[in-house]
């Protein structure tokens, strides 16, 4: 309901890229429960899509959560080397010039790592949406596609250590916050597909997608083809599967009442003949009770 | 671990001021030894006094007070620096030993997994210094390295030194631990602004230390142990009942929290936190120099 709702609440003069922004970085690394900063007292707040109404008058970050990112950012390149580690994270922060010292203080260390490529890649693709990819010329199924892709192919430069960071991203520990940001993946793309819905629909839709992107990505794992060609194959696949699901769960929907209803005629019968061979018994046998 | 379940952490939201201003309460401070009122002069002495009267019985009577909890504070506290190899740390008041030893072991196990990884130049020597005021408090901690066997080792190195006026470089430590130290210390700015001072560009401060504890009734039957069991205790392990005594009433008047969170903001930290452990008891507060 992000994009949406905000929409609804706050008028079309809103550019979504502002609101994502301040609603996306907090989440990642700061740690929600008990940051506090002394000498400053404005936090990157998370109060959901009021949050940025006002353009220019963003409320500043704390400069540690500045240093923060800058410290991640840099480690990002050390990733494909040493992996989504503590070793990547302090040789960004040598990179920056601060003490290693520093990832002692991330919260989850190298999920925050993790989260932050996350946010960054959702931030990327937002931008690439607003600045004119070009989606007016395809149907949804096409445009979805070329979403996902877009996306995805934002973690080709560290797709040999991808599965060391799905792994990080499934840790119970972990997994609020990356299905959190998932599922914002998600909506974003079924937003700039122009999807406006927000009825019962939704919840199928992002769900049907989520599936989708998350298939398509473990299958990017092991494709070996030349840019990736039979991962882009597998995901037009998938994405008219999942168009073609649609109108099944609605025939599904359909057949399982008939069935019902015949199985429901069958089982009062069933009943029926039941509870007529126990009175019977019964009257037979009234003195066994 | 049973101590997750007690531990809380609590924001600095809106910080109840006490009744005195900033300035007296920290005078108060300089110039209190447990609930009795000493010349600031003199503060010093007292605590000294204190120290090398408990040296020799120290680690006893932690394992005696706190049940053997103070081992798993100060694995907490280890654990929340997460110590690499290369680095340089500082640990103040820490006489006999224990954070050190904890880092060194941190580090040195860690330094195995990681050298298959690590990149060039970063295998620099790890360095933990040792510091602290009273040089019975050292010996005791050099006996120990002795008998683990790191008598010459060159990670670790034993320092006489004062919290208030190190005798570090600015800018030399990846980071600084004091853990039950800073209830000592006359002047808490100065040991802080001193922290600051050191640490490098990044660098974390940590502080493990008796603190207070809210929590209606439990507060009650900790104010009883304190007062009641444990000046007995110290007489009966440690020959000693006034320091003790002297040890409780401290932790009293020593600032709550938030208050110390707030001074350690004060000295220029940022991202200051703090963790309740055991409700309260023990308190360990964080913040990173940048």
């Amino acid at each position: 309901m992000y994009r949406t709702a905000a929409k609804r609440l706050l008028g079309a003069g809103l550019t979504t890229s502002r609101l994502l922004r301040s609603t996306i970085i907090p989440s990642s690394y700061t740690s929600n429960l008990c940051t506090s900063s002394m000498g400053h007292t404005e936090f990157s707040n998370q109060s959901g899509p009021t949050a940025a109404g006002e353009g220019p008058r963003r409320k500043p970050r704390p400069e540690f959560e500045e240093e923060q990112a800058r410290v991640l950012s840099a480690s990002l390149r050390h990733v494909a080397r040493l992996g989504w580690t503590e070793e990547a994270m302090m040789a960004g922060s040598r990179d920056v010039g601060v003490s290693p010292s520093i990832v002692g203080s991330f919260s989850r260390k190298e999920a925050a790592l993790v989260e932050y490529f996350m946010d960054e890649c959702l931030q990327l693709l937002v931008d690439r949406v607003d600045s004119g990819l070009d989606l007016q010329n395809l149907i949804p199924s096409e445009r979805i596609s070329k979403l996902v892709r877009v996306r995805l192919e934002m973690q080709v430069p560290y797709i040999s250590k991808w599965p060391q960071a799905l792994s990080i991203q499934a840790h119970p520990v972990n997994v609020p916050t990356s299905f959190k940001q998932r599922a914002m993946l998600v909506d974003e793309m079924w937003h700039s597909v122009g999807d406006g819905a927000s009825d019962l629909d939704w919840y199928v839709k992002r769900t049907v997608l989520g599936g989708v992107y998350s298939t398509t990505e473990i299958y990017m794992l092991t494709d070996d083809s030349p840019e990736y060609r039979e991962t882009w194959e597998f995901l037009d696949d998938r994405v008219k599967d999942a168009f073609d699901l649609k109108k099944s769960i609605q025939e599904a929907k359909y057949f399982a009442q008939d069935i019902g209803a015949g199985v429901g005629k069958s089982f009062q019968g069933l009943m029926n003949g039941v509870m007529q061979t126990m009175s019977t018994r019964g009257g037979r046998s009234s003195s066994s009770f | 671990m049973a101590l997750r379940l007690l531990s809380s952490r609590r924001r600095l939201g809106s910080i109840v001021l006490s009744y005195r201003s900033p300035l007296a309460s920290l005078h108060s401070h300089a110039t209190s030894f447990g609930f009795q009122q000493v010349k600031e002069e003199e503060k010093s002495k007292l605590v000294s006094n204190v120290f090398t009267n408990v040296a020799s019985s120290y680690d006893i009577m932690n394992d005696v007070m706190s049940a053997g909890l103070h081992r798993l504070w100060k694995e907490r506290l280890v654990g929340k620096l997460s110590p690499f190899a290369g680095m340089k740390h500082l640990d103040v008041a820490g006489g006999t030993g224990d954070v050190a030893f904890r880092i060194f072991d941190a580090v040195n196990s860690v330094k195995r997994r990681a050298l298959r990884k690590v990149d060039e130049a970063s295998i620099e020597e790890t360095q933990i210094y040792v510091c602290d005021i009273n040089p019975n408090m050292l010996n005791v901690g050099k006996q120990r390295a002795a008998e683990r066997g790191l008598s010459d080792n060159r990670s670790l190195v034993w320092v006489e030194g004062d919290a208030e006026a190190l005798s570090f470089d600015d800018d030399s430590m990846d980071g600084y631990t004091i853990a039950f130290g800073i209830r000592n210390v006359t002047h808490i700015e100065k040991a802080l602004a001193e922290a600051y001072r050191v640490l490098k560009r990044g660098g974390r401060f940590l502080c493990l230390e008796l603190s207070h504890v809210d929590i209606p009734v439990f507060k009650e039957l900790y104010d009883l142990y304190s007062f009641q069991v444990i000046p007995n205790l110290g007489e009966l392990i440690a020959g000693d009942r006034d320091s003790y005594q002297y040890l409780v009433e401290s932790v009293r008047r020593f600032p709550p929290q938030e208050r110390f969170a707030k001074m350690i903001g004060d000295a220029g930290f940022e991202k200051v936190e703090y963790e309740n452990l055991v409700g309260g008891v023990v308190a360990i507060h964080s913040a990173i120099k940048l």
